[in-house]
């Protein structure tokens, strides 16, 4: 049955239907719109509805409250949501058991339902109204203004919000160069992607002269992540098909055509149903507002092509072809469909027409930068807190978007990229967060504007990765008329993939470059044009991790399955072989299981108490619940297990070797030296072996006597270690080099970094590495009662520790960013604050006060956070005239560390940059015998990168030996096989993770006793069942 | 009854029922003087028959005047038409970027498990086929699975056996 209406021709009876919504409006005490958008459909938003209807029914209350669905809100994150106008209160997340509650309390007894309203998670700040909703307050809605207050399947709730009149102005009033004056002063460029101004396309096509013309709306929205031409339709479908009429009009089309995917349901049954409505209205159709002005609207469905969202082959679609581009020109503003001029403009452009003819195309133009004008729909998905639909003015930060109306990156997770534009598009990096959204902004920091899409992503995505899932995105839909698409994309993505797979060669990133530009210089349309984007941005920004993958074959972000067995032991910078000697705890075997680990790892014991473990952030068990504890459980086995025995390694090879500085990068570098029969030599300043594991971790961290045994093993195979002896004292360099064929220098990052400010040299004022020493060394050391310690790192907690034990009455640490940026380990903080070390954020130290040169208070400096830096963080900047004074007598400055070269000689020798020396991609400094690796060359960093360095370079100097040679690479000695079991337990997910056990807070006072107790045997079984031995795959195909 | 003889091919046996027969006749009847129709023809005629296999390409083909090569041009260019039977559910992963990025990959291959088919196939039963699909816009509550028309959002690979139960029972 068609729909009948009177013909809505003047304007007289736009208005009096605005009157009568309005007076029905006011009828009701409550107007309660529930969210219709596809994802909070999915939600069950739809049976809410029912539900609240049946409730008013059960409670007589149809006369005081209206229930309709209205369009999607766009704060998809929280749905299903319910707006209850006219006071505007905002429920979210709601469920069919709270809509009851819901009926009764605020329809019934006026008292709305606070808890079911929007909540800051962090603050606990309770939003009532939706104008307060900070992901909505810091948009600004032009195009999606209606959503929320109307029901887009009716279309006098459009007429209500001031609906046609604009179509009524264009078709009555204007002159179609009045229009296109209109919309050219606006300055609206295209939505979908190519941001071509709208009012010139128009201007074409209106001076092209046929009998015919054709508008098309292209809803065809086929970038992956991209959703905002969906929410519109299914949000305010006739804004589009006013801003449609108004196109026609003004270039003189009868007919219209909306090009949408099929695969958007909600958004065709919509639409459809606007078309009809309108049809009935009278705005569709013959005579139009009685100005003989005829426009007809029809849906075309897509059939799923991607290419079909370009301009020449969406129309080929519609003519019934296959949907292939054609050479431009002719454009189609002269020859378009069926050969006719046509306009073709997107969902979004066509939203934003009726605004700008309403309210004046000058008006518009007041917002956004000089070249991008308006506002832009994005649709922000990915790893982000708030996803959904968001609206902001032209020339707003992309981290703005990402960070205050986002809520940032969810699970503590740190961001990594940005995807803008789709497959066309690029992937930005943390350091262009502060890049404001502006077509050619975008395009200069890498990436385009594009219809919208804005993927987040966190540091657990892997570029390479995501580089080649586009690849093969625009291979899958390359239309193939074109060679250079057609056969370049597959070639792109052939040496994508086995880059992924662990097969990329030394080249390949230069051929994909290579290939990126012909293809970009010759294909045919913008699909293939733009296909290599994504590559050459990730190249340009990521360029580190396809070399990891070519050369060092690792995928950081453990993503890639070819490259590994668990994700676990391939995020361990030692690939440590965590699945098996899990798997040998649970099954009692514990000696097996420090075989295990001594294969990759020689301080396992010192690892199982102070690593980062990455391990445990790529841990699958953590999306059910939390991360298997597999550091605490590698303690367990180094605890409870019988030390193997350790036999001495004999010398086979005439080179002998030197290395600078017994810490965990020079010991571990001497021992796989040793292990491959060279005689090693490591000399060290301080009286013990160790480095920072001995004088800079203190005690009730790593007891002493942990770190003495596993030297002791190394000492056993056969490494030499000098103490006491230092470089340019008791030996020069000269004499080194004399000595040794080649030298592995690491003497790590042993001075702490000055405060730089005034004061700084008066009594009581410390550096956290050297008062760490200091107490390491046993000497003894007062500090005051009243400490502050600088910096937010591990050695910042160290000190306050440290400080606390020493028996100050009150430790404080400043740190001048915010609580999650802290760069200590999330346990250490714990156990400070536990301790009683309190902290403050958001403060920097400005002046240190003294008298008689002692220190007496400190003078902090009020901090905010401002625009991103390059890591993805606010910086925090001063706020002027926020100063304090806090009374102190010890300053403990832990804002970084820096290499000391005692022998100034080195610095030249090794060519050292600000403080640190630079190596190539086998740790070879620039000296052709010396190689360097751990702090000195990559700064602070935790034990187990240092380990990694010192055995990437044993096995550089070791294959550089033996190529001069012309040797064989090494082989190593055939090891004892051990097996590993593969036994599940059924009910492996349901055991919660074991906490660590630690010592009470009355006796971790005045005392260096370690904290963390380990694992009782229960427990460590316990702890072991719950690995999911993602390992079992590869290991099954191994063990056959 | 039908008054209309239709010609049905009889190299397909009974597949189609007559009412399925009668149905295609009527969807090329209706847009025999449109413009440009054959997609909406094919799109509607997939939906009566499930897919559209050579025999259908043939009729619609001598109905409508149109090539067959023309046809199976286009029937093979667009994504959303299939010459493989589909089973009785329809399964599609999303295998958009956000999907993607949220692991809608391990989905896949838990379902690759599960009913022992690959993206493309239909199981033996013809109960469940599967597919994998770009985009479908609901990259917010990533990543997606949809069953039939209903959309089941934040799939995770340990949820895929019992959303799949819930069909069986039917």
């Amino acid at each position: 049955m068609p729909l009948t209406h009177d013909l809505v021709n003047t304007v007289d009876k736009l208005d009096s239907i605005k009157r009568r919504i309005g007076e029905l409006r006011d009828t009701f005490t409550y107007q309660a719109m529930v969210c219709s958008g596809t994802p909070c459909q999915a939600a069950d938003s739809l049976a809410l509805k029912n539900i609240i209807e049946e409730y008013i029914k059960l409670y007589h209350l149809e006369d005081k409250v209206s229930v309709s669905e209205c369009g999607c809100m766009g704060f998809c994150a929280v749905g299903p949501v319910m707006i209850v106008n006219p006071e505007g209160i905002f429920y979210q997340k709601l469920t069919r058991e709270d809509i009851k509650e819901i009926v009764k309390s605020h329809f019934m007894n006026d008292t709305p339902v606070e808890k079911f309203m929007h909540r800051d998670e962090s603050t606990g700040t309770l939003y009532r109204y939706v104008k307060d909703v900070p992901f909505l307050s810091s948009q600004k809605l032009i195009v999606l203004k209606n959503s929320g207050y109307m029901n887009p399947e009716n279309i006098e709730d459009y007429i209500y919000r001031d609906g046609y009149r604009a179509a009524y102005m264009a078709l009555a009033d204007k002159s179609t160069a009045e229009i296109i004056g209109e919309v050219k002063a606006s300055g609206l460029r295209g939505r979908g992607g190519g941001g071509f101004p709208t009012g010139l396309k128009w201007e074409f096509c209106a001076a092209s002269k046929s009998d015919e013309k054709y508008v098309l709306c292209n809803a065809d929205e086929g970038d992956p992540g991209a959703f905002m031409d969906r929410s519109i339709l299914e949000s305010d479908p006739h804004s589009v098909i006013e801003g449609m009429i108004i196109a026609a009009r003004a270039i003189g089309a009868k007919q219209g055509y909306v090009y949408c995917r099929a695969e958007y349901p909600l958004a065709l049954k919509r639409l459809q149903k606007a078309i009809d409505q309108a049809e009935a209205y009278g705005f569709l159709g013959k005579n139009i507002f009685n100005t003989y002005f005829d426009f007809h609207l029809e849906i075309y469905k897509g059939a799923g092509a991607f290419v079909c969202g370009e301009e020449t082959a969406l129309m080929q679609s519609i003519e019934g072809k296959r949907g292939t581009p054609r050479p431009r020109p002719p454009f189609p503003a002269v020859s378009g469909l069926w050969g006719k001029p046509t306009v073709l403009n997107n969902v979004e452009t066509y939203s934003n027409i009726p605004n700008i003819v309403l309210n004046g195309g000058d008006e518009y133009a007041k917002i956004g930068t000089d070249s991008a004008k308006g506002t832009k729909v994005f649709a922000l998905s990915g790893d982000i807190k708030n996803f959904g639909l968001v609206e902001v003015p032209m020339g707003t930060p992309i981290g703005k978007v990402i960070f205050d109306i986002g809520g940032g990156i969810p699970d503590g997770n740190r961001f990594k990229a940005v995807q803008l534009g789709g497959p066309s598009g690029g992937c930005l990096p943390a350091e262009h967060l502060n890049t404001l959204i502006d077509y050619d902004a975008i395009i200069k920091a890498g990436a385009i504007m594009g219809s919208g899409g804005m993927v987040v992503m966190d540091e657990h995505t892997c570029m390479v990765d995501i580089a080649r899932y586009f690849m093969e995105f625009c291979q899958d839909e390359s239309c193939g008329k074109c060679t250079p698409c057609r056969i370049g994309t597959r070639r792109m993505l052939e040496i994508l993939q086995r880059i992924c797979r662990g097969e990329g060669q030394d080249g390949d990133i230069e051929l994909l470059e290579d290939l990126a530009k012909t293809i970009g210089d010759s294909a045919l349309c913008g699909l293939g044009q733009t296909a290599p984007n994504p590559v050459l941005s990730t190249l340009r920004y990521f360029r580190k991790e396809y070399e990891d993958h070519i050369y060092r074959k690792t995928c950081t972000a453990a993503v890639c399955r070819d490259m590994f067995v668990s994700t676990c032991q391939h995020a361990c910078p030692v690939g440590m072989d965590i699945p098996s000697y899990i798997a040998l705890v649970k099954a009692h075997r514990l000696e097996d299981a420090y075989k295990v680990l001594l294969r990759t790892n020689p301080f396992p014991s010192i690892c199982g108490r102070v690593c980062d473990h990455v391990c445990e952030t790529k841990c699958r068990r953590a999306q059910m619940d939390q991360a298997v504890a597999i550091k605490n459980l590698k303690r367990f086995i180094t605890d409870n297990a019988v030390r193997p025995a350790v036999h001495a390694v004999p010398i086979t090879r005439k080179e002998k070797i030197g290395v600078v500085g017994a810490g965990a990068s020079g010991l571990a570098a001497a021992l796989e030296l040793r292990k491959r029969g060279y005689a090693v030599t490591v000399y060290e300043e301080m009286p013990e072996p160790g480095g920072m594991m001995r004088y800079g971790i203190p005690d009730y961290r790593l007891p002493h006597r942990i770190l003495k045994g596993e030297i002791d093993d190394i000492r056993k195979a056969g490494v030499e270690i000098k103490t006491r002896t230092k470089i340019g004292r008791d030996i020069t360099i000269n004499e080194l080099l004399d000595t040794y064929d080649y030298l592995y220098f690491a003497i790590g990052a042993q001075q702490s970094a000055k405060l730089d400010i005034r004061g700084e040299s008066s009594r009581g004022v410390y550096g956290a590495v050297e008062l760490l020493r200091q107490i390491n060394s046993g000497k003894k050391t007062k500090l005051g009662k009243h400490v502050s310690v600088i910096g937010g790192g591990n050695s910042a907690i160290d000190s306050a520790r440290s400080a606390m034990r020493m028996g100050a009455e009150t430790v404080t640490v400043y740190y001048r960013r915010e609580r999650q940026d802290l760069p200590a380990l999330k346990e250490e903080v714990n156990e400070a604050e536990e301790e009683g070390v309190r902290f403050e954020f958001l403060v920097a130290p400005s002046k240190i006060i003294a008298k008689n040169h002692h220190v007496v208070g400190l003078e902090l400096q009020r901090m905010k956070l401002g625009s991103f830096d390059s890591s993805g963080r606010k910086k925090p900047v001063p706020i002027d005239d926020e100063t304090f004074t806090v009374a102190t007598d010890t300053v403990i400055a832990a804002i970084g560390q820096k290499a000391v070269y005692d022998d100034p000689a080195w610095m030249d020798m090794i060519g050292v940059k600000k403080d640190w020396v630079p190596v190539d991609r086998h740790m070879k400094t620039c000296h052709g015998r010396i190689w360097a690796g751990g702090d000195v060359v990559s700064g602070p960093g935790m034990v187990i990168g240092a380990v990694r360095a010192g055995r990437d370079a044993a096995i550089a100097i070791d294959n550089k030996i033996r190529a001069d040679n012309n040797e064989p690479d090494w082989q190593a000695p055939v090891e004892e096989e051990i097996y590993i079991p593969v036994e599940l337990d059924e009910k492996a997910d349901q055991i919660t993770r074991e906490e660590m056990p630690e010592l009470s807070i009355s006796e971790r006072r005045n005392s260096y006793h370690e904290v963390e107790l380990g694992y009782t045997q229960k427990a460590a079984l316990r702890e072991a069942g719950r690995c999911l031995r993602c390992d079992v795959d590869k290991l099954e195909k191994s063990n056959k | 009854m039908l008054d209309v003889t239709i010609d049905k091919p009889t190299s397909i046996g009974d597949e189609f029922t007559q009412e399925q027969w009668y149905a295609i006749h009527r969807i090329i009847e209706k847009y025999s003087d449109k413009k440009g129709a054959l997609i909406p023809v094919l799109e509607e005629v997939q939906e009566i028959t499930g897919y559209l296999p050579e025999e259908i390409q043939r009729y619609i083909s001598r109905e409508m005047k149109i090539p067959l090569s023309r046809i199976y041009g286009v029937v093979t260019f667009y994504s959303f038409f299939t010459m493989k039977p589909r089973g009785k559910h329809q399964i599609r992963i999303c295998l958009g970027t956000a999907c993607h990025v949220r692991g809608s990959q391990r989905v896949v291959h838990e379902l690759e498990d599960l009913l022992h088919i690959k993206p493309g196939e239909c199981t033996c039963d013809r109960q469940f086929s599967l597919e994998t699909v770009r985009c479908l816009g609901a990259c917010g509550v990533a990543p997606v699975m949809v069953v039939d028309e209903h959309l089941h959002k934040q799939v995770k690979s340990e949820k895929v056996e019992a959303i799949l139960n819930t069909y069986n029972r039917e």
